[in-house]
């Protein structure tokens, strides 16, 4: 609960919370102060000298973004004097900024440019310079154009704060360069293609490859929806121009640390286009998959499932919306009437390992991994290992516990690389010999733990953190947010968008687990989404309803095309327990997975609607706290979370520019 | 590579001051600071002292116009008021000095009073003080001049005079002439007399 303090600006007296950016409560108060080099949630660094304010006690102007505010601060933003400071920047970096306004595709979304309409410049009255760098296109992701580049430095401190490292200062003074180590390309100096430096950069020096041509700013439509490719769930805004994606990029808020979306997320939309999507259903007739009407498709599926009866499985992935989720649930249970029903959720955890509380990952001063391994560089749960060094990079402490050392333990405070679960009733038991817990539970499954000197580092560092957050796999989840019941929070995180929300909606297996209809329990087997299996499993039936053409629906029976989730509605449960929001970027006469079994039911003469958003909302129960649970390693949901993530986006990285880097070798 | 020690800006000032122009102080100084000094972090100073250092050899030169001397003036008092840190600030108030001098406006007009900026001056020797001894053109580096020593038995004489355009003003020459017949004088000065 923070105070908030009286601050007077520009003559108004506004209520702001004590200690904030004075950049960032000016415009809170409705005030903006410019500023070309400063980024939300890092500390100001006082380069552009553009926020330069007055504030009464204080002799001469001081830079705004490295100041906070305090009861009573008196703020003028705007004088003679400060104005003409402004100007006169501004004119120094359009002299040696092309002037390019016409063509360029920032127009209208550039901060140089809004200073220089605030500031009346029309052309400088300095002498111009020009530099006549070449641009780095050799990706098909991110394009660096140096010669636009006004030396704001907030593309290499991103970079820097998220742990990629790829850009830095090279030279200094007006001759600087932005670029990487060597000045190699992009992918030969480790960029993972993440594109956080595009939405950070004010002008057109580091912009999306293919953005040329595509359309000016605003011309567009932004539609803010979250991406289902991982477990990490990112806000993403999506810019559509008739009827069709131009870009993507992060859209959670500029001052929280989850701002940021991997080369998946933001490139991955190529595939929604391409040739490898599904668009016509297919009925295989005559040992050949055709392309048929859907009234066809749809009565033929039918009459499969009314000729299979109970002799049925339904298979499904956890990326699916909790609506298709509730919708796929009722089918089987209402309409098909078969007990077999799972999906790629049981395969790395259950009801009990992955819901958990609700959590706040922005306000935690102190974050505990227990056996997870995020990586930017493996696009495993990229968003969670960027949002956890930006943290660390902030002054937030990392524990990291996890059985082999990772590159995440490089960063880390402290390390506990073992036996984690030893390691987890260890650390508990470390709290409560500090009294920290008196639970008699607790103290009882903690008896036997040794505790090391590490392990009392990390006890230390709990006790004195305000807001600790546990991210637990879902194996430990149950021993790691023991932690949680002393102090903190503990999520579990899944490396699938929707988990916890399929869990919700009941999908639970029931009847024949994932494993056994992938090897072919049943006469037939209805695949919804895009299932990394290779091989048909031997089933007499396959009826696969998806968004690609992957082998395994090269092989299905009856094929029926779904939207894919930039073309549907709908809501997911994200890692933190929170209700997310997907909605829909561009149109498509392909209907959803909800859609498909209303007419599904309606042709077997059940009426089932698509469920209301009240109806998913009473579903969502999560607990408040967690449940004491024995310090142990669930079995047998070992599962290779890398490869797995990569399985499950294959069809979208096959599909899209994403394949350059399989081909280039970047990938590895 | 060593590692060559950062010079102080009251240091850079001190050297700047062993000139007598305050242009050439003032170019001298702003060069020194951009090699070493100027760390490059704030805007005002960084690129206010690049487009410095342009307006500044515009009037060493000889294009130097009144618009440079109202720019250098309008970057340095910014720079004083907007600069991140000391030595930009410093820099500012050093460069604000110089250009207090009338000497800066005499440039726009071609002339250094000072005779030291090299493209508004010229070498000339006075052929009444000449005694063509010949020393000068032993020490002339880049052959700029004329003239050959006066042999008793010869009655005429090419006369020692200073090919302008290869002339550097290195200063060489006037070092050894032992009857200080080589003069500096403005380029723009037009001999209306044989003596001066």
């Amino acid at each position: 609960m923070t105070n908030n303090v009286n601050i007077t600006i520009n003559g108004k007296t506004f209520q702001v919370p004590e200690g904030m950016n004075l950049i960032e409560a000016a415009e809170l108060c409705g005030i903006h102060i410019p500023n070309l080099c400063y980024i939300k949630g890092m500390r100001g660094i006082g380069a552009c000298r553009l926020c330069l304010v007055e504030i009464e006690g204080q002799k001469g102007p001081v830079i705004a973004c490295t100041t906070k505010v305090k009861e009573g601060m008196v703020v003028r933003t705007e004088t003679e004097e400060i104005r003409e400071i402004r100007k006169f920047v501004i004119d120094l970096i359009v002299s040696m900024h092309p002037l390019d306004c016409m063509t360029c595709t920032k127009a209208g979304v550039c901060r140089l440019q809004d200073y220089a309409y605030e500031f009346e410049i029309k052309e400088s009255s300095f002498t111009r310079k020009r530099f006549g760098f070449s641009p780095d296109e050799g990706n098909p992701f991110i394009k660096r154009d140096p010669d636009y580049c006004i030396l704001c430095g907030r593309c290499v401190r991103i970079c820097k704060a998220q742990g990629t490292n790829v850009l830095d200062f090279m030279g200094r003074g007006v001759g600087a360069k932005v670029t990487t180590a060597a000045d190699k390309p992009l992918q030969e100096s480790g960029c993972t293609f993440c594109g956080s430096c595009i939405d950070v950069c004010p002008v057109n020096a580091i912009l999306e490859a293919d953005r040329w041509r595509k359309g000016r700013e605003w011309d567009y439509e932004r539609i803010t929806s979250t991406c289902l490719l991982c477990g990490g769930a990112c806000d993403i805004v999506v810019s559509t121009m008739n009827g069709r994606i131009m870009k993507i990029n992060a859209s959670a808020p500029e001052a929280s640390q989850e701002r940021y979306i991997c080369a998946y997320g933001r490139f991955g939309y190529d595939a929604i286009e391409s040739h490898g999507r599904l668009s016509r259903p297919m009925i295989r007739i005559n040992g050949e998959l055709r392309e048929v009407s859907w009234e066809e498709a749809l009565s033929h599926t039918a009459k499969l499932l009314k000729k299979a009866g109970r002799d049925t499985s339904f298979i499904t992935t956890g990326s699916i919306l909790n609506e298709d989720a509730l919708m796929l649930k009722n089918f089987v249970t209402l309409v098909v009437k078969t007990k077999n029903i799972d999906s790629t959720v049981s395969l790395y955890g259950d009801r009990d390992s992955l819901i958990s509380q609700v959590a706040d990952i922005d306000e935690a001063d102190l974050i505990i991994t227990a056996g997870l391994n995020p990586s930017q560089w493996t696009r495993a749960l990229a968003s969670i290992d960027a949002i956890i060094r930006k943290k660390v990079n902030g002054g937030a402490k990392l524990i990291v516990i996890s059985s082999d050392d990772i590159p995440l333990s490089g960063i880390a405070h402290v390390k506990l690389t073992g036996n984690e679960v030893e390691f987890l009733k260890a650390l508990t038991k470390a709290l409560i010999d500090k009294g920290l817990s008196k639970d008699k539970n607790l103290t009882k499954l903690t008896e036997d733990a040794g505790v090391t000197e590490a392990v009392l580092k990390a006890a230390e560092l709990i006790e004195a953190s305000k807001s600790p957050l546990i991210l637990s796999s879902p194996v430990l989840y149950g021993a790691g947010a023991n932690l949680s019941l002393i102090k903190g929070k503990a999520v579990s995180v899944s490396p699938e968008a929707n988990a916890k929300g399929v869990i919700l909606m009941g999908l639970v297996p029931s009847g024949l687990s994932i494993k056994e209809m992938a090897k072919g329990g049943t006469g037939l087997l209805y695949v919804v989404g895009d299932l990394p299996i290779n091989i048909r499993p031997q089933v007499e039936t396959l009826i696969y309803q998806g968004t690609y053409m992957t082998d395994l629906a090269r092989s299905a029976d009856v094929v029926l095309p779904v939207a894919s989730y930039l073309e549907t509605e709908g809501t997911i449960v994200d890692y933190l327990g929170r209700l997310k929001r997907v909605t829909k970027a561009i149109d498509t006469e392909i209907p959803s997975h909800r859609d498909i079994f209303k007419d599904l039911a309606k042709l077997m003469k059940v009426s089932l609607k698509p469920p209301k958003e009240t109806e998913i909302k009473k579903l969502i129960k999560l607990p408040s706290k967690a449940k004491p649970s024995a310090f142990e390693k669930k079995e047998g949901f070992d599962l290779d979370i890398r490869r797995f993530i990569e399985q499950i986006n294959a069809p979208v990285i096959n599909n899209s520019r994403l394949l350059w880097l399989k081909e280039s070798g970047v990938m590895v | 590579m060593t590692e060559v020690k950062e010079k102080k800006v009251e240091d850079i000032k001190k050297e700047a001051e062993l000139l007598k122009c305050p242009v050439q102080r003032s170019l001298y100084y702003v060069r020194e600071f951009l090699n070493g000094p100027m760390c490059g972090r704030c805007f005002p100073c960084e690129m206010g002292t690049y487009e410095a250092r342009i307006r500044l050899e515009n009037l060493v030169n000889g294009n130097g116009s009144v618009s440079d001397i109202d720019a250098l003036r309008r970057i340095m008092n910014y720079m004083l008021t907007a600069s991140m840190c000391m030595k930009g600030k410093n820099t500012a108030r050093f460069v604000l000095e110089w250009l207090g001098s009338e000497d800066f406006n005499a440039h726009t007009k071609g002339e250094c009073p000072q005779m030291e900026c090299k493209g508004l001056i010229r070498y000339r020797i006075i052929p009444e003080l000449c005694i063509m001894c010949g020393e000068c053109k032993k020490v002339c580096k880049f052959n700029a001049l004329l003239g050959e020593e006066r042999k008793p038995f010869q009655s005429g004489f090419l006369p020692f005079e200073i090919r302008q355009r290869r002339c550097t003003r290195c200063g060489e020459c006037i070092k050894v002439c032992p009857t200080k017949a080589i003069i500096i004088e403005s380029k723009a000065a037009t001999v209306t007399s044989a003596k001066t």
